[in-house]
């Protein structure tokens, strides 16, 4: 065993000579072979070039050291450096969208200003009162104790339209109702993505800053929500500025088309009633008072017309929010206050429903959230006709010859006259 | 992440006649809006009224 250890461990030895004294001692033939096979497996550990493809793989029964390292490193690398190599990954994404976010809110801030300087006759530069709009922030009132909380809302959000509303006439005084209505929904479309793009790089930033990758795992996830209803408010820019019917229009629409003929007066604030028959049938129309790009106030409406009349039955006409993979513009009936927004309305509406118990029954169009918000498809248009022929039949199937019917355009009337 | 663009490709308004029944349809023009007085019917001269407002899209 001696033998064939020495030259194992003393290699440059053998390598310079000294095997020949060596073979004088053992044998010359055995110092050869020894000599021979010490030679080819010093040839297989250094020569690189005679690895096989077997051996990289291990598809042989041996393993190489060599192989272990290019499983174990990556293994060692994600185990412990794995969250923040995804967070560099998932950073790129992100970069980009909120790269896209400024872009949008940077050019609606834009077009608010150049809409406000060329249709409403600005006594002075609107640009800094404009910027002051756009930090506005609002908060919300507290909810631990929640009895009342729907009355704090309204006066909340109330108060910041008013207030908003207030601000844009002091910019243009001469400015008529129509152009203060369409730069109202520019300065709350304007403030939505400001919003957005604040918090998007809020969240981004702090995850960056933490190096924290489950911080920006929530954001990753719901991003791609994020875009579509940013893209969406980005799109209805050129309609609200053109004053164009949008998706959302499609109750009043309906319910404009109803009360073309009839005489039309005031309900509330930004809101008109008419008054007509339908197989002995009462129907009272109510919608928001177009062309001007808003929604009205159908329930103070209600609640008025409620306290002086008996209504024997409530049907409301609005756009709803499609599921993926459900038609556009489809039509479907329900049950419930159709109308949506931050919920004060619908609480309005509903508490003076039960009260009286009014039965509530809706026709809803569905579209996409970008539907709803840029200029009316053809699909959506194409079914006003069909959905006012169901309100006759609702009517029909659900009342008796006279009793009174309310019908509510729900939806934001821009471009829409009645 | 998967978003698809949408874009407006085309603006149009469909005039009709309350009276005949006949229908138009022309690009938008600014200031049209939806059950407002349009132009002279060209069958029975009665005046016709923007019946409906839309726009094509396409997404890509």
């Amino acid at each position: 065993m001696s033998v064939r250890r020495a030259p194992k461990t003393h290699k440059p030895a053998v390598r310079s000579g000294m095997a020949s004294s060596g073979a004088a001692v053992y044998g010359m033939a055995a110092c050869r072979d020894e000599w021979f096979n010490l030679e080819s497996d010093m040839a297989s550990l250094v020569n690189f070039t005679d690895i096989g493809i077997d051996e990289i793989f291990s598809t042989g029964d041996d393993t190489s050291p060599l192989l272990m390292l290019i499983w174990i490193l990556p293994i060692i690398l994600f185990v412990f450096y794995g969250q923040r190599i995804q967070l560099y990954v998932t950073s790129g994404e992100i970069k980009k969208a909120i790269g896209k976010l400024d872009g949008y809110r940077k050019e609606t801030r834009e077009e608010l200003i150049g809409y406000v300087r060329q249709n409403m006759n600005p006594k002075d530069d609107p640009t800094g009162r404009i910027d002051r709009f756009l930090e506005y922030f609002t908060i919300m009132p507290v909810d631990m104790d929640p009895a009342g909380i729907v009355d704090k809302v309204r006066h909340t959000v109330r108060s910041r339209e008013d207030r908003i509303r207030e601000q844009v006439r002091m910019i243009a005084p001469d400015a008529s109702d129509l152009e203060l209505s369409k730069a109202q929904t520019l300065i709350e479309i304007a403030t939505s993505l400001q919003m957005i793009y604040r918090i998007v790089n809020h969240m981004f930033l702090t995850a960056k800053k933490q190096n924290n990758y489950p911080l920006i795992l929530p954001l990753q996830m719901i991003l791609p929500f994020i875009m579509e209803h940013a893209s969406a408010m980005r799109e209805a820019v050129p309609a609200f500025k053109a004053g164009q019917p949008i998706g959302d229009g499609i109750g009043p629409m309906v319910v404009g088309r109803m009360m073309l003929e009839c005489e039309k007066k005031e309900a509330a604030f930004q809101t008109v009633m008419a008054r007509t028959e339908y197989e002995g049938r009462k129907l009272i129309l109510l919608k928001s008072k177009g062309p001007d790009s808003t929604v009205g106030r159908p329930a103070e409406a209600l609640e008025d017309i409620a306290s002086k009349e008996e209504i024997d039955m409530i049907i409301m006409v609005d756009a709803a929010l499609k599921m993926e993979g459900e038609e556009s513009a489809s039509v479907a009936h329900g049950f419930g206050a159709a109308i949506g927004g931050i919920g004060v309305e619908r609480f309005q509406i509903e508490a003076v429903a039960t009260g009286s118990d009014i039965p509530v029954m809706s026709i809803v169009v569905k579209q996409s959230v970008t539907e709803a918000i840029t200029l009316m498809t053809g699909e959506i248009a194409g079914s006003a006709d069909g959905v006012r022929s169901q309100v006759y039949e609702m009517v029909l199937e659900n009342t008796k010859p006279g009793q009174t019917v309310l019908v509510i355009g729900v939806g934001n009337t821009a471009g829409v006259i009645q | 992440m998967i978003h698809k663009e949408r874009k407006i490709t085309g603006e149009y308004t469909v005039e009709g006649c309350p009276s005949c029944g006949a229908a138009e349809t022309r690009k938008y023009a600014p200031g049209d809006v939806l059950f407002g007085t349009a132009k002279k019917c060209p069958s029975c001269g009665g005046t016709m009224r923007i019946e409906k407002i839309y726009g094509e899209t396409i997404t890509y």
